[in-house]
């Protein structure tokens, strides 16, 4: 008896994961479907478009390239997101963070390059960012766990200030040589993150940002670190009684969020814009957070959430090119898949709970 | 008392089943007009489910509801209110950025309000009952007494004619209590009713006429207040399935060393009600102590005091000659001290984690499980796997979450764990709430194995016949003080209840009244 019981718990354990997927895949396609729909409105028609998209991406091994370019920051974003959610915390300062490193990877490259071997200026424009990042999320939480402060204004708010504060370093001690725009010099090759597949604009972004993910992953599962991240998240008060102190656990989960996010900068920088610029990916931010949300937070989920917001962006742009659809069309289908996958989440819910109350009626018959 | 043939209200074998747990079984009573009914039983004996039925929150299972010797189906509070039956939780439901008026017009009014008339009447309805409210006062201004007479002026303002009350005095200061005392009888001898749910025999003796006992989701008495005292009380509600199980305890010689001492601890904020007073007491190596008292009387700040999550006012702890009063929880947990919480879900287990995770709850920052800040999951889920054989839980494995498995299971872990880390002291508060037999059967035996092991064990609990099975000795706890320390078997079950009531026991064995140790 307790065998059966035994073999139908491990098969709803499968199933659970099985059906995630099922539902997740289901989702995104639907929410595909639905968008292209709409460029009829454009004169434009559906199959065609998705011909284009199609035979543009993979024409080319420089526009398949283009995926993991994009790809690379919007993995790390969306594990910084994932990262705070684990502990029942909204991060959604992410851009600011992002700036920050970038501004950092930046101000390190383009005054050290020249002065110190290329290798040594790109890791150390690398911990600048990681620092700066993590010094900026650790505030955010510090005053969460000192002030009680709402995590989600202040980290909100936080990103006007460093996107003004960049704006107004580009335009001071940051600017470029001719004082003409606003933005930095670009960076000297020395201190490029280097090509990791030639012909393309793929650097060794792509193989950091998986390594995080991993590392995330290894972090929240497998060390008393994470467990206690995940714990307080999960039973504040139970934490708390078990000697953990949840506002420190607020503290160090922002900070490595923010340490992600400033990573995601100085991989941007050094390896794909080689300078800064204003507005410069202004959405990353956001795109982590429903990256983060497409996966349930799960940091080896987000590589595949992450790949596809990738491919729809190099996908939305080339369809733009090749047909004059709008750029907007891309946030369109973002948007819709988006849509679906968390209605998805909301109907599964639903179907469990109600096959959970069947379940205990018929139970409470017998008994 | 009412004279009037037809009772206000008529309760016939109503039965209310949550789920699992059976919070009224075959409960009947009445209550007439003019007459007030105090419902008295211990937490969760069933008195607030079959109050709340009656004001419409909840439906009963099975049973009738008579108004006015009419059959009537309560489907909701707004019906019962129809039908002149006003409740006042424990908790108010009143709006403190508010005025008193607006709060008392709420969900009565539609339309444009005319605040001036609304005042006036609502004055004039608090004058009349000589409550000293305003009725342009804001909530939030107040203190808990007048909040109080707002939430009866509420009830007044619908024209109640049946007013019930859950535990009104719990929140109130003597004097206050006074004032609502004499309101309740007023109000009754004015042909109105009154249902008062305590747990306090006092209260119960100064202002009813009718006296329900309540106990275990059933009317276990029903007596007339001229006929009775409250020695008889004590024993109803505390029930008398207690002499089977106390025999066991002689065996023990004396214990060796004093390994638990608290003095004088208190738990006291400016401007409230003491939660701990002064508590004095030492455990010995391989002892249980018991501490009896009707929940809420401040058995869980006791708990939590001595663990660090709640820092005294006053006092010492000293475990093993080492002063520990001041020290953090995970400091606690690091010196072999074991907490099992009461509210099991809130503080002892997560629900969505796995068996394994949760077995590493309070060890995070030890190193049982963790080497170099990496958890040993195949050490932590064979651990994990041996209790589950060792303690019987009924699960399949160790990765399924805590919160799939029945409650007397989930309990099984958190005993396995708890146990585990209290190498010198475990602290239990209320092992056994909500489980069956068979497992309360294994958790009892748990906790005696552990004490031959030499450990010290702090055991709390409002089931009377627990402390008397397991305890070596007893000690009484009545709003955050001790009224004594006994050897098991120095008491009565009547001497035991007084206690749990606030009687001294002196004064109780010569059935003196009103002394009251304040």
């Amino acid at each position: 008896m307790i065998q059966l019981k035994q073999e139908v718990r491990t098969l709803k354990k499968n199933r659970d994961v099985y059906d995630f997927i099922i539902w997740t895949v289901l989702a995104i396609a639907v929410g595909l479907v639905l968008s292209f729909s709409f460029l009829p409105m454009f004169g434009i028609s559906s199959i065609d478009a998705m011909k284009i998209m199609i035979t543009e991406i993979f024409s080319s091994s420089y526009s398949m390239g283009n995926i993991l370019v994009k790809t690379a920051p919007l993995i790390l974003t969306g594990l910084a997101f994932a990262f705070t959610y684990k502990a029942k915390l909204f991060n959604i300062g992410i851009q600011g963070q992002f700036y920050v490193g970038c501004i950092t990877a930046a101000a390190i490259s383009l005054k050290m390059q020249g002065h110190a071997p290329g290798l040594v200026v790109i890791i150390l424009a690398a911990l600048g960012s990681v620092a700066g990042g993590a010094f900026v999320g650790f505030m955010i939480g510090f005053f969460k766990a000192k002030f009680g402060a709402n995590e989600f204004l202040v980290s909100m708010m936080s990103t006007y200030v460093f996107t003004y504060l960049n704006l107004f370093l580009m335009r001071t001690v940051l600017q470029e040589s001719n004082h003409n725009y606003i933005k930095t010099d670009y960076l000297d090759k020395s201190v490029w993150l280097p090509q990791l597949i030639p012909g393309t604009a793929v650097s060794w972004g792509i193989v950091f940002s998986i390594l995080v993910a991993v590392l995330v992953w290894f972090v929240l599962y497998k060390t008393s670190l994470g467990y206690r991240i995940r714990m307080t998240g999960l039973n504040k008060e139970a934490a708390g009684m078990a000697g953990i102190k949840p506002e420190r656990q607020f503290m160090i989960s922002f900070a490595i969020s923010g340490a992600i996010a400033g990573f995601a900068g100085w991989i941007e920088v050094n390896g794909m814009q080689h300078m800064m610029l204003p507005d410069f990916d202004a959405e990353i931010g956001s795109f982590g957070v429903g990256i983060a949300i497409l996966a349930n937070s799960h940091p080896i989920g987000i590589l595949f959430a992450a790949l596809l917001f990738g491919f729809l962006q190099v996908g939305g742009t080339a369809l733009g090119h090749a047909s004059g659809a709008p750029p907007s069309v891309i946030e369109l289908m973002q948007g819709f898949v988006m849509l679906f996958v968390l209605m998805s989440f909301f109907f599964r819910r639903k179907i469990e709970i109600n096959r959970l109350k069947k379940l205990k009626s018929e139970n409470e018959e017998v008994a | 008392m009412s004279v009037n043939s037809v009772p206000a209200v008529e309760l016939r074998h109503i039965t209310k089943r949550f789920a699992k747990v059976l919070a009224n079984d075959d409960v009947s009573f009445t209550i007439n007009k003019g007459e007030v009914v105090a419902l008295l039983g211990e937490n969760g004996a069933g008195k607030s489910t079959i109050m709340k039925i009656l004001y419409g929150l909840y439906h009963a299972t099975s049973g009738e509801i008579l108004i006015e010797g009419k059959p009537t189906k309560i489907d909701s509070s707004k019906d019962a209110v129809n039908l002149g039956i006003s409740m006042i939780q424990q908790h108010f439901s009143l709006v403190p950025p508010h005025t008193v008026t607006e709060n008392i017009i709420l969900g009565t009014c539609k339309g444009i309000i005319d605040y001036g008339t609304k005042e006036k009447e609502i004055q004039e309805l608090a004058d009349r009952y000589d409550f000293n409210v305003s009725a342009t006062d804001y909530i939030r201004d107040l203190p808990v007494g007048a909040q109080q007479k707002v939430e009866i002026l509420k009830a007044l303002y619908l024209n109640a004619k049946i007013l019930i009350m859950d535990e009104p005095t719990a929140v109130l200061t003597p004097q206050e209590s006074v004032t609502l005392m004499k309101f309740v009888r007023d109000y009754a001898e004015k042909g109105n009713s009154v249902v008062f749910i305590t747990h306090k025999m006092k209260e119960v003796m100064e202002v009813s006429d009718r006296i329900i006992v309540m106990r275990n989701g059933r009317v276990s008495g029903c007596l007339e207040k001229a006929d009775t005292d409250e020695r008889e009380l004590a024993r109803i509600m505390v029930g008398c399935d207690l002499e089977e199980v106390r025999s066991h305890h002689t065996s023990d010689q004396r214990p060796k060393k004093e390994r638990l001492i608290v003095e004088n601890l208190s738990v006291e904020y400016k401007n409230e009600v003491p939660l701990l007073s002064n508590i004095n007491f030492a455990i010995h190596e391989g002892e249980i102590f018991g501490v009896a008292g009707v929940s809420g009387n401040g058995q869980q700040e006791l708990c939590e005091a001595i663990y660090g999550y709640l820092k005294p006012t006053k006092g010492k702890v000293i475990l093993d000659d080492e002063e520990i009063t001041t020290l953090d929880v995970r400091s606690h947990i690091a010196r072999g001290i074991g907490y099992l919480a009461s509210d099991r879900h809130r503080y002892s287990m997560i629900g969505d984690m796995s068996l394994s995770e949760n077995m590493l709850l309070k060890a995070s920052y030890l190193d049982k499980w963790v080497h170099k800040g990496v958890i040993d999951r195949k050490k932590l889920d064979d651990y994990t796997k041996d209790a589950i054989k060792q303690y019987k839980i009924k699960a399949p494995d160790h990765a399924i979450t805590i919160g799939s498995l029945s409650g007397g299971n989930q309990q099984k872990v958190v005993v396995a764990r708890e146990v585990d880390m209290g190498e010198n002291l475990i602290i239990i508060d209320q092992p056994t709430r909500g489980l069956d037999i068979g497992a309360i059967n294994y958790v009892h035996k748990t906790i005696l194995n552990e004490k031959q092991k030499g450990k010290s064990i702090l055991l709390v609990s409002t089931e009377l016949s627990e402390i008397f099975a397991l305890s070596d000795r007893i000690a009484v706890i009545y709003k955050g003080k001790m009224m004594g320390i006994y050897k098991n078997g120095e008491l009565t079950t009547d001497e035991i209840g007084l206690l749990m009531a606030g009687y001294e026991i002196d004064s109780a064995k010569t059935g003196g009244e009103d002394t009251e140790k304040e």
